[in-house]
């Protein structure tokens, strides 16, 4: 059990972070250099930065696509956004040790709950009607991984109790790694790793794809 | 006919060669249309539009096939990609060659080519549904691709291909008219205008150096004949040096099925128009009301032609008469034309074009009654007639497109209560003809230019 600790809590994290840096890098270079197509925008379109920057904005954080034309998937999707948007800030906010330890653990205990219940509910969502002869495993797959990430994170504690998810982290950032004394973590590390190692390869890239099929394609170029 | 697909066959067995075997070709073409050089004019949107699609299904819910067909699953518009999409993950990704059944990969056969071929064109690319994607997903842009790829190995409908762009080529238009018949046509034009408004005008044709050229759909000339007649009489109000063209001159035909089906076809037609231009020595070419030749000559021909072998500028019509009414070079009064109008964004000139105001601004102008459709704008419901739908109609096909685009359009048309409903794009008119007469609907469409003419103070 040592050996697999080690190599979940010491080796494996440089090695998830390393491919997910690496492949983001390959897919977003794969895309950035693309050829200029032919004009193929939709209009209307925002034409200025801020009425691009406050159509993303208003699009990540309401998802206002689903709500206006599909409302059956908004709130599960929204739930799972949100829960992912926070499970982020408590990783940014547990690092850098800016608020209190005690609202770090509110924030990842939040996020899980949300992305949990989104993504479960989807799961649900996505066995029905028009949505099922749509969906390849690979579509479950996914929302099964941020399933078993949010609602292991809350069963191993490992989302809740701050001070020592905090100490490992800044462990593998100083480059002083340790095996976490709680084994319960290790599961919740190794599906983290796992997470990392598929993010840039699969569909829930989408969020870097989303800058290209709407800055080049939907709105268009300046020539 | 066999069946292939569905009700309908948009493409003959012939067509098809459905006695060849065409999946290696298949294949081949599909490979390098995956290349970013080979296939440089759509590749970032392809290969976006084939990797990143999650499946939400929001696509479906505007698309006007899928609604009005009581959300048959072959119409879904995201079914329809996962067709060409599941042979790409297939033979072109490591994830589908090793897991198929978990990707959502699978072998290419015979049949399935068929029912690929035939599901392409059931939708008009009119990207309502591109529109709405959360993620800028375009179906529409998927169908056209699988359309070049088909294209590439023999296989494309004889109205776009052999009696389309081929035909244009060669006879200088489409339709197929000769110089002789064009100037009897004209001819003839001028005196329906002297026998419609009292008055005579002269309808130049190849005047070398004019300030614009007009460039119609040629079938505008034998079907639409008022469009044409409205636009003389709208030019000749303005008073402005201008100019229509024979097939003597080259190309007389704004379409450009090529739009359609292939870039390799669209680009030998736009040289060609192009070149016809050019030796007119035009200032202006204005796109007479034709949706996707707007297109063509708006945006696509911009990174296609280098800007010092096209030293022309492009207007569409709208844009021309919207100018010419607000600066009062022509005189409108709106009280001649006073039953109710509606107007139909055609997808061409909206959505893909931007021309949202210009028709509205017109016809407010003209007309003393004017309604909106509801959706209208970027929102408009596509009419059936896109794509080159307006022009195909063998094996039953007119009957897919009544029954399903033009079913929502009837119901938005009656809604209106409008006696006219006023069309910029010959598809449109070609489809809406045909809606007018399938469901029996009390109304008819008109040109912008003819309720322009008709509005003229002189």
């Amino acid at each position: 059990m040592e050996g697999i600790g080690y190599v979940i809590g010491v080796v494996l994290p440089y090695a998830a972070v390393g491919v997910c840096l690496a492949g983001s890098l390959y897919k977003i270079s794969f895309w950035a250099r693309a050829p200029k197509h032919l004009h193929w925008e939709l209009f209307p379109y925002p034409r200025t930065t801020a009425g691009k920057l406050e159509e993303m904005v208003v699009e990540v954080l309401t998802l206002r696509s689903l709500y206006t034309y599909n409302r059956r998937l908004w709130l599960p999707s929204l739930l799972m956004h949100w829960g992912i948007y926070l499970l982020a800030l408590w990783l940014l906010v547990l690092v850098t040790g800016l608020l209190s330890a005690g609202f770090a653990g509110m924030l990842g205990t939040l996020g899980g709950i949300l992305a949990g219940a989104g993504s479960l509910w989807l799961i649900f969502r996505r066995t029905g009607g028009d949505l099922r002869q749509l969906s390849s495993p690979v579509e479950y797959l996914n929302l099964l991984l941020i399933f078993l990430l949010s609602f292991g994170g809350l069963i191993t504690g490992f989302l809740g109790s701050t001070a020592e998810v905090r100490e490992y982290l800044l462990g593998i950032l100083t480059f002083s790694p340790r095996v976490p004394t709680n084994p319960l973590f290790l599961w919740e590390i190794l599906l983290g790793e796992l997470f990392l190692i598929y993010l840039p390869f699969g569909r829930m890239f989408h969020f870097a794809a989303k800058y290209f099929s709407y800055h080049r394609v939907k709105w268009g170029e300046a020539d | 006919m066999r069946k292939v697909f569905d009700d309908y066959r948009a493409l003959s067995d012939e067509m098809l060669r459905s006695n060849e075997v065409r999946v290696p070709h298949f294949l081949d073409a599909m490979k390098k249309s995956l290349d970013r050089r080979s296939n440089w004019t759509f590749w970032l949107p392809y290969v976006l539009s084939l990797d990143v699609c999650m499946k939400c299904g929001t696509c479906a819910e505007v698309c006007p096939v899928y609604i009005s067909s009581g959300r048959k699953e072959i119409y879904h518009p995201a079914v329809r990609s996962e067709l060409i999409r599941k042979v790409y993950r297939r033979y072109f990704t490591w994830p589908g060659r090793l897991f198929p059944g978990l990707v959502g990969a699978e072998d290419l056969t015979e049949d399935k080519l068929d029912a690929l071929a035939e599901s392409i064109y059931r939708c008009t690319v009119c990207r309502r549904c591109a529109y709405v994607c959360p993620l800028a997903i375009d179906n529409g842009l998927i169908v056209r691709e699988a359309r070049k790829i088909f294209d590439a190995i023999g296989i494309a409908p004889d109205e776009l291909k052999e009696k389309g762009t081929r035909k244009q080529l060669e006879m200088g238009n489409a339709t197929g008219t000769p110089t002789a018949a064009f100037l009897d046509i004209i001819e003839f034009l001028e005196e329906e205008i002297e026998d419609q408004r009292g008055y005579k005008i002269k309808i130049p044709v190849d005047k070398k150096g004019a300030e614009y050229l007009v460039m119609h759909n040629a079938g505008d000339y034998l079907a639409f004949a008022e469009t044409v007649m409205g636009a003389a009489e709208i030019f000749h109000a303005a008073g402005v040096d201008w100019t229509l063209n024979s097939p003597d001159t080259g190309i007389n035909d704004a379409v450009n099925y090529g739009v359609f089906f292939s870039d390799i076809e669209f680009t030998e037609v736009l040289k060609a128009q192009i070149k016809t231009i050019v030796n007119l020595g035009v200032k202006t070419l204005v796109v007479g009301e034709c949706g996707h030749a707007f297109e063509a000559f708006k945006y696509l021909m911009l990174r296609l032609i280098p800007p010092s072998e096209r030293p022309f500028e492009v207007k569409s019509i709208l844009e021309l008469i919207d100018e010419w009414i607000r600066e009062g070079r022509i005189k409108v009064d709106p009280e001649k034309n006073p039953e109710p109008v509606t107007y139909h964004d055609s997808c061409k000139l909206g959505r893909l074009g931007g021309l949202y105001e210009e028709p509205r601004r017109i016809l407010k102008a003209c007309c003393k009654d004017f309604r909106e459709m509801e959706p209208n704008r970027e929102m408009s419901y596509c009419c059936g007639g896109g794509s080159g739908f307006a022009i195909m109609t063998k094996g039953d096909f007119l009957k897919f497109r009544m029954e399903t685009y033009g079913k929502i359009k009837a119901e938005q048309l009656k809604a209106t209560g409008a006696s006219i409903v006023a069309l910029a794009c010959s598809n449109c008119k070609g489809q809406f003809r045909e809606i007018i007469n399938y469901y029996k609907l009390p109304l008819r469409f008109a040109g912008i230019s003819e309720l322009v003419a008709n509005a003229l103070v002189r």
